[in-house]
């Protein structure tokens, strides 16, 4: 599958400001079953600096200052992606089957593959162990199951103990919270995910990117529309790294779309800044993606 | 004779609990380097002896040498606390100590380059990831940057101690931003200055050639044809030993900045000067890692620079130690130590780790949680400001289940450690020698092939012998640190004296030519200073020398008016006369408006203190919380004093102590108002001794025209502001007199009205003398010439061509004084029951005088913009 995606976020400023310095992680990276074909970013007013590097994760990342006097900013990424499902079928069910308890001791061989994965099981702050984590992760990682079928069971757990509700929590919300009240965005469940997973000892990141939402006649109507995209992937020794979407209760193929992934969202944050001023500011964002 | 008073000095010392080998050899003697020390101590004589102490703190007081507290509100500048009897280190073991420090500099400096780069440790197990990643000093951003040359590691800090049986153990180390090496080069002064006798006979090496290379090392860390601008960040005059960071930048000769003073641009760092931009080549930190980039690192830090690190990655500025480097503050490290040496060297350690067990492991976290009441638990990373070493011995049998839990949690940040015991060395306390325990620290510099080892630290001792936590924080006593070769006959010493500063003489050689040694350095210092600052003022310090001009003068004309409201109201009976009565009335109520002490005189409740004023006038002067009192003001004027301390000479802060003893004298004795005034009165010589001062000792050009600036705007405010509050009502013809008298004379200018005039006070040439006369030193236009000039020398950092909004205002200012008619000022209408004409006049001077200082600010002190985040885009 093919996809042109438009990512455009901007800020309106109350007053003028002087310097900005920004940090984009945008730019789709390839990933397994994804080619980053083209992608190019715009921004309003020309930016005086841009810098291009990759993270620590491998992440394409811009950061870009403005140095002269500005009273909005706009940022507008357009990417074309070659999209592809991943066949794991076979693998999942050979090594998908050995229980999860093995699969956690397993990461301790001394293989590459397993020690890069092991930076993804300590908690962060966004995915702390508090407020019964690891008590809601064991309903689903009972003694001995399947791991496969422990992290599936999870996922659909999220799925129908969380409410989807926009505009119910904000990026600082603390997991505990989402905990509580069992409410929040595609943000908040993929933390649920991972804190969990983590809880139990396996390594689980973030994954940042964009979903397609199909139109509607006769189709259900997937939520993420028009927003970016969250959710979790698990790295299951001798199989790899396993997307799952708890927001849509789907495994991830075609129509997931990757930008770059870390532990959790502060390693992936899209768009990010400091700006030399007090006073206020708005924000908008609209996303669009198209199949071509 | 010297015998029986080392005897009486040494009384109980040997019939305490503890180990004592520092002093005694094994056969019991004292060890000979001790011998040759108490010889010169037990000559000087236990009278000379507290004389000399009481000098040394005194030095240290007088130097301003302090160390802050944390949560401690009286503990801000807490006095620096010197031992007379130092720590003594010989060189046959200084040989094997050095070697060992120089090692472990070079080993984690190897291990510092893998983590953030090929991380080969992690790959071939040696280092185990969770080790590495779960600590918050690893910083993923940090990730692939490397310094050119040998050494990532620039600076280096171990903290070590001896065991009873004389072993040397490494119990810390330092990476980030080590502090102490200021404190240790200062106790070397005081001791050098005070106690000269005691390093006869010992040839005591020196610290400078430490210094020298940490100059070196930042030099060389940007290679350039002219001289790199090297400046020294500090997270800002509350920190802990902002002392230190400010005596470091004068003795090196580098600027001392804040976050906000620096700014990204072009993904170059530039300083942000009176004069304009500066750009920034290597920054030595003092502001620990993760806060000094909000852009990438700790979003809500307010000490850091945001934009910082792609100035290190574009490799246009150098940082030391680098960000990143707390990684290294990790003891769950060093029980790989011995296996990460063998890896590299294929040696092993030549200072052994103290026996450690990172609890990441199961086997250590089993043998940790059954052995934890014998053990010290520490956690991987310290928390800024608590302690994070537990003694397993010490604390409740709840607390120890508590924290097995901790740690069965999150095994991995946690570390088990063997509990050693110091060995004592002697330290002189009260009037005799006792056994405390010691820790040192020492430092080491990147020299390009190895690292230079300063050769003395800072030793700080305790008295409990079980606790390994020795922490300025909790108290204790500092030592000056002396490595010895009393044998040898060295004299390169001698011959280094000439090029070094602060060399320390162990020839026999007399004080005097210590004293002008000293006088030499103080002359090199100097020039350093002029180098290095010229044109460089930061914005942040511009901005406190004009708060130190303006408090100072704030200071000293709410003194001298309330000084004369204190002395007409004592001066004789005259509340009887109904005159004196309005007289007392009018000067009380002005005071309240001319020091903005409101309520005070003013209103119904004042109405009632008018008659008793004198509880009012004694919180006026010694209530910390009354806004707009004395004490207030002293308290805003010392920190903005603080806060670019690196200004004042050493006779400056004498004054500055006399003046804090003076307050602390007056505030826990009940004073008769007679005291009262003469209070006022020293405070008020000693506040013009301060100012005087500063004529002599600051040379820098903007700092100077910027502190007084400060001063001359606060005094024309004030004047405007007594005149108004005493001149513009209309009185009797007797209380009118009263109150010319009393503006004169706190002004200070009753004899100069009397010598000029030679006649009867009258209003217009009162007015003529205190707002228009170009020769009265006090006279407002007088003041209103002196900004001008000074802002006039400043430079321009518009470059529009056009006249600066607050040159402009000053000169508006200064075109109506010129023009202004002392008749047309004291016209009355005899309908009204004020001078309109005059009220008029100076609300005008006030307005200007208002706004002048925002226009300053505008122009000169830039960075107080704060920044912050914007909201993330989700």
């Amino acid at each position: 599958m093919n996809y042109k995606i438009v990512h455009k976020t901007q800020y309106i400023y109350y007053e003028p400001i002087s310097l900005c310095h920004n940090m984009a992680r945008l730019i789709p990276r390839n990933a397994n079953g994804q080619v980053c074909k083209k992608s190019t970013i715009v921004i309003d007013p020309v930016p005086d600096v841009i810098n291009e590097f990759e993270d620590f994760f491998g992440n394409k990342v811009i950061y870009f200052a403005i140095q002269h006097e500005h009273k909005s900013l706009t940022v507008t990424v357009s990417s074309e992606i070659e999209r592809k499902a991943v066949e794991q079928k076979q693998a999942i069910d050979t090594y998908g089957k050995i229980s999860w308890e093995d699969a956690r001791l397993q990461l301790y061989q001394p293989l590459l593959d397993h020690i890069d994965a092991r930076q993804y099981v300590p908690e962060t702050e966004a995915t702390t162990f508090e407020a019964g984590i690891t008590t809601y992760a064991l309903q689903s990682f009972t003694p001995g199951r399947p791991v496969y079928e422990a992290i599936y069971n999870l996922m659909e757990r999220i799925y129908k103990d969380f409410q989807f509700k926009p505009g119910f929590t904000t990026v600082a919300t603390p997991i505990s919270e989402v905990m509580k009240t069992r409410k929040g965005v595609c943000q908040d469940f993929a933390h649920v995910g991972i804190a969990c997973l983590r809880s139990v000892g396996l390594p689980a990141r973030y994954v940042s990117g964009y979903i397609e939402t199909l139109p509607p006649p006769g189709v259900e109507k997937l939520v993420g529309v028009d927003a970016s995209h969250a959710w979790f992937s698990v790295y299951v020794p001798n199989i790899g790294w396993l997307d799952f979407d708890p927001t849509n209760n789907t495994v991830p193929t075609e129509q997931h779309i990757t930008i770059g992934w870390g532990r959790d969202y502060f390693d992936i944050t899209p768009l990010k800044g400091v700006i030399l001023s007090s006073g206020p500011h708005r924000l908008s964002v609209s996303v669009d993606v198209r199949r071509v | 004779m010297i015998a029986t008073r080392q005897a009486s000095l040494f009384q109980n010392y040997f019939s305490s609990n503890y180990s004592y080998n520092e002093l005694l050899g094994d056969d019991g003697n004292l060890r000979p380097y001790w011998q040759t020390f108490f010889q010169s101590f037990g000559q000087l004589g236990s009278e000379e002896l507290q004389e000399r102490r009481h000098a040394i703190l005194r030095f240290l007081k007088e130097n301003g040498v302090t160390y802050n507290i944390y949560g401690d509100p009286l503990g801000l500048n807490r006095p620096w606390n010197l031992d007379v009897i130092p720590f003594l280190i010989s060189k046959q073991e200084w040989t094997t100590i050095e070697a060992g420090l120089i090692q472990r500099a070079e080993l984690f400096n190897l291990i510092l380059k893998d983590i953030y780069g090929a991380q080969q440790l992690i790959k071939n197990g040696l280092l185990p990831i969770e080790l590495v990643y779960n600590h918050p000093g690893f910083l993923r951003q940090c990730a692939g940057i490397q310094l050119t040359g040998n050494h990532q590691l620039v600076l280096y800090s171990a903290d070590i101690a001896r065991s009873p049986d004389g072993k040397i153990w490494v119990l810390n180390d330092r990476t980030q931003a080590p502090s102490g090496s200021g404190y240790a080069l200062e106790n070397r002064m005081a001791m050098a200055r005070i106690l000269p006798e005691f390093f006869e006979g010992l040839k005591v090496k020196q610290l400078s050639p430490y210094f020298t290379d940490l100059r070196n090392a930042l030099t060389e860390m940007m290679p350039r044809q002219d001289q790199p601008r090297i400046v020294i960040l500090t997270p800002g005059p509350r920190n802990e030993t902002y002392f230190e960071h400010s005596y470091l930048s004068s003795y090196l000769g580098y600027t001392l900045v804040q976050g906000d003073d620096l700014m990204v641009i072009d993904n170059y760092v530039w300083l942000k000067t009176v004069g304009g931009l500066e750009r920034v080549d290597v920054i030595l930190r003092r502001v620990d890692d993760n806060y000094c980039d909000p852009l990438e690192l700790k979003e809500d830090s307010q000490l850091g620079v945001a934009g910082l690190l792609q100035a290190v990655r574009s490799g246009n500025v150098r940082i030391a130690n680098p960000l990143g480097s707390g990684i290294l503050e990790n003891p769950g490290i060093m029980p790989f130590l011995p296996a990460i040496a063998k890896y590299y060297f294929d040696k092993p350690l030549i200072l052994p780790n103290i026996a450690s067990w990172w609890c990441g492991q199961p086997s250590e976290m089993k043998y940790v949680l059954e052995n934890i009441s014998t053990l010290v638990i520490k956690k991987i990373y310290r928390d800024s400001s608590v302690s994070t070493s537990i003694d397993g011995s010490t604390i409740s049998a709840k607390r120890i289940e508590e924290l097995k839990e901790q740690i069965k949690t999150h095994p991995y940040l946690y570390v088990g450690q063997e509990k050693v015991t110091f060995s004592s060395t002697p330290s002189f306390v009260d009037t005799k020698v006792e056994p405390k325990n010691a820790l040192f620290r020492s430092f080491l510099v990147s020299n390009k092939d190895s690292y230079t080892v300063m050769k003395g630290g800072l030793t700080r001792t305790s008295s409990d012998s079980s606790n390994m936590v020795i922490s300025n924080q909790l108290g204790g006593l500092s030592k000056d640190t002396w490595i010895i070769n009393p044998e040898s006959n060295e004299t390169d010493q001698i011959q280094q004296l000439t090029k070094n500063s602060f060399g320390i003489q162990s020839q026999s050689q007399s004080q005097s030519q210590f004293q002008s040694r000293l006088q030499l350095q103080s002359q090199q210092l100097q020039v350093a200073h002029v180098l290095n600052y010229k044109n460089v003022l930061p914005s942040h310090t511009a901005e406190n020398l004009f708060w130190v001009g303006r408090y100072a003068d704030r200071f000293l004309g709410n003194a001298r008016f309330q000084r004369t409201v204190m002395q007409a109201i004592t001066e004789g009976n005259r509340i009887q006369l109904d005159s004196n009565r309005e007289t007392e009335h009018t000067l009380l109520m002005a005071l309240t408006h001319y020091t903005f002490t409101y309520p005070g005189f003013i209103g119904e409740t004042g109405k009632a203190k008018l008659d008793n004023p004198w509880k009012e006038l004694s919180e006026m002067m010694f209530d910390p919380n009354k806004n707009g009192g004395l004490t207030y003001n002293f308290a805003l004027f010392s920190r903005a004093v603080n806060a670019v301390r690196d200004h004042w000479s050493t006779d400056t802060w004498r004054v500055l102590r006399s003046m804090e003893e003076l307050w602390v004298e007056a505030s826990t004795t009940h004073l008769t108002h007679f005291k009262m005034i003469t209070m006022m009165d020293d405070l008020i010589t000693l506040m013009v001794a301060f100012i005087g001062l500063n004529r002599e000792s600051i040379s820098r050009e903007q700092g100077w025209s910027l502190l007084n600036t400060g001063r001359k705007l606060e005094s024309s405010i004030l004047l405007v502001n007594m005149l108004r509050a005493t001149l513009v009502n209309k009185h009797d013809e007797e209380v009118a007199y009263n109150l010319q008298e009393a503006v004169l004379r706190s002004n200070d200018s009753l004899v100069n009205y009397r010598y000029k005039y030679k006649v009867h006070l009258q209003l217009p040439l009162v007015l003529e003398l205190m707002l228009l006369d170009p020769d009265n030193p006090r006279s407002l236009i007088y003041q209103v010439v002196r900004i001008k000039t000074y802002l006039e020398s400043m430079p321009n950092t518009q470059n529009t061509g056009s006249v600066p909004e607050h040159v402009r205002l000053t000169t508006e200012l200064y075109n109506q004084l010129k023009n202004a008619d002392k008749d047309f000022l004291s016209t009355l209408d005899d309908t009204m029951a004020t001078y309109e004409n005059l009220d008029n006049f100076l609300a005008d001077m006030y307005s200007y005088l208002a706004t002048i200082p925002n226009a300053i600010s505008k122009t000169y002190f830039k960075h107080t913009q704060p920044h912050r985040q914007l909201f993330t885009a989700g």
